[in-house]
């Protein structure tokens, strides 16, 4: 798939048809995942993958953002403990949720190209989701995504444009 | 649904408003009344598998639902949307318990 076209159709997807996804399918997402940059190449990340239809029903116990009832879950986390040490502070309070969100988008693009929706969430209990997930100490989720074949189409949102681009200094 | 399916729908629903309580006082302050009407959609899908039903509960479950995920656009579009859900509770407030829409229109 052109990448154009991935990045202007990717949609947030909340309705998910009743089929599941293969494990080799997110292993690929997971490699794309994988592939996106880090600060200081940390790679502190884990992606942690619930794909139990019960254990996905618990997360949502915790997880408001989670809607409908999607074929996987994938929690996007990161070790704090190893981002801190590889990048000192900057490393564990900044550039690991920053990372984390960059491999994050790399997944959602895979995923669309592969014919599957995504939903991001911030929405959910961290300790909640931890404490279900049975994190070892430190490791810590970042965002959750949801994933699945779509049942629904979103229209595109606008995208603005004005005053978003800034070209020149002491503009913004 | 049985007594054990219904305890677990029941409990799911706890737990989207519990954890809602919490994470709103970090969250979009308009995610507030989002969860809210979604809470009142889920609330009319769990009675309605347990055979409590009605012509305007299902009516306003499907405007919840059509129009509940504006809130990504605007604030003011999900304002619209909440006060056209508040027109129709009171179109609908005067109608007999469990009664049909059209013949009460």
């Amino acid at each position: 798939m052109d990448l154009w076209e991935a990045i202007r159709g990717r949609r947030s997807v909340r309705s998910f048809l009743d089929r599941p996804v293969t494990r080799e399918t997110i292993e690929r997402l997971l490699e794309a995942a994988t592939w996106a940059p880090s600060g200081g190449n940390a790679q502190t990340w884990r992606f942690v993958v619930v794909m139990d239809p019960a254990e996905i029903r618990k997360i949502k116990i915790v997880s408001p953002g989670l809607l409908g009832d999607p074929a996987a879950v994938i929690a996007v986390c990161q070790d704090l403990v190893q981002a801190r040490a590889k990048g000192g502070n900057l490393g564990e309070t900044f550039l690991a949720p920053v990372d984390a969100a960059m491999a994050t988008q790399n997944l959602l693009l895979a995923a669309y190209a592969e014919g599957l929706g995504t939903c991001t969430i911030a929405s959910f209990h961290r300790r909640g989701v931890s404490r279900l997930l049975k994190m070892r100490e430190g490791v810590e989720p970042i965002l959750l995504i949801s994933l699945g074949y779509p049942a629904e189409s979103p229209p595109a949102p606008a995208r603005r444009q004005e005053e978003v681009f800034i070209f020149g200094a002491n503009r913004g | 649904m049985d007594k054990a399916r219904l305890e677990q729908a029941v409990f799911e629903l706890v737990g989207y408003m519990v954890t809602s309580g919490r994470n709103l006082l970090d969250e979009t302050p308009l995610y507030g009344p989002f969860r809210l009407v979604d809470a009142a959609s889920r609330l009319i899908l769990i009675l309605g598998k347990e055979g409590i039903a009605s012509d305007r509960l299902a009516a306003m479950q499907e405007e919840i639902d059509s129009g509940k995920y504006c809130v990504m656009n605007s604030k003011q579009e999900f304002t619209s949307f909440l006060d056209s859900l508040v027109d129709a509770l009171v179109d609908y407030a005067g109608f007999e318990a469990g009664g049909d829409i059209k013949e009460q229109q």
